[in-house]
């Protein structure tokens, strides 16, 4: 178990396309979420999930970096304390661009020790997640 | 999910609590607030104080027995953790592929 999230994808696509996709509020609305978004260092961003029967989901944070192809920025679920950090990363390649996402930040609250500890003394975590994927579809769709 | 999150990571964000709570779940029967005291040489008041944080989060379980009482470890809030990181793993993967599919149809 790692405390660090972390996604490589090569896009068959430009750089330039790719960076927008990521960085431009119209287009992150378009396929990720609802976005009142500016990729400018200090800008206080706002993702606003689908309605649900909960209601919406708010998802904020601050953008810490915002220069190509490099962007950062936290990430906050509704009034939670929980910041997190998301890092998205282009580099190009002869295919198109990688794109390097990671999620991380979950360790600053318990420490990365404490995690693995845990690890270390409890193998068999599989069962207890029999019922995530239903939860997990519902929670994506929620956003 | 998230607030018990953020109960967890701050029971488990000090070492000295980390250490305690290994301690029991490694113990082979309850440990006594005494018996945690000596072991990690920190006054009573001291161990009582991260026990409380510890059970806040859900990471012990009290049972009191006369005067003394005994803490038992629950592991199962650190499978909490874990969600969260299953949870976005899904999360993103779900979202890489929607941006993919989005910049394919793109022209």
């Amino acid at each position: 178990m790692n405390d660090v999230i972390k996604k490589e994808v090569t896009l068959n696509h430009s750089i330039d396309k790719v960076w927008n996709a990521i960085s431009k509020a119209e287009e992150i609305s378009t396929w990720f979420i609802q976005a009142d978004f500016k990729a400018e260092k200090g800008y206080r961003y706002t993702f606003t999930s689908e309605p649900n029967e909960k209601g919406c989901t708010v998802i904020s944070g601050e953008v810490k970096n915002a220069n190509p192809y490099v962007l950062v920025y936290t990430w906050v679920v509704a009034d939670t304390k929980v910041e997190t950090t998301v890092c998205w990363e282009l580099e190009s390649t002869q295919n198109g661009t990688k794109l390097t996402l990671e999620h991380s930040g979950i360790s600053n609250y318990g420490g990365e020790t404490a995690v693995k500890m845990f690890e270390s003394f409890n193998g068999g975590w599989d069962n207890c997640f029999n019922g995530l994927s239903g939860y997990l579809k519902e929670e994506v769709n929620a956003g | 999910m998230q607030d018990k999150i953020t109960k967890l990571f701050k029971a488990i964000a000090d070492p000295t609590r980390r250490d305690i709570f290994h301690a029991l779940v490694i113990a082979t029967s309850a440990l006594s607030i005494t018996q945690i005291s000596n072991q990690f040489e920190i006054s009573r008041q001291g161990v009582t104080k991260h026990i409380k944080t510890l059970q806040e989060a859900g990471l012990v379980v009290i049972d009191a027995q006369g005067r003394e009482r005994f803490c038992n470890a629950n592991t199962k809030p650190l499978q909490e953790i874990n969600k969260w990181l299953q949870f976005y793993s899904q999360f993103w993967d779900n979202s890489l592929q929607n941006l993919g599919n989005y910049l394919n149809s793109k022209t």
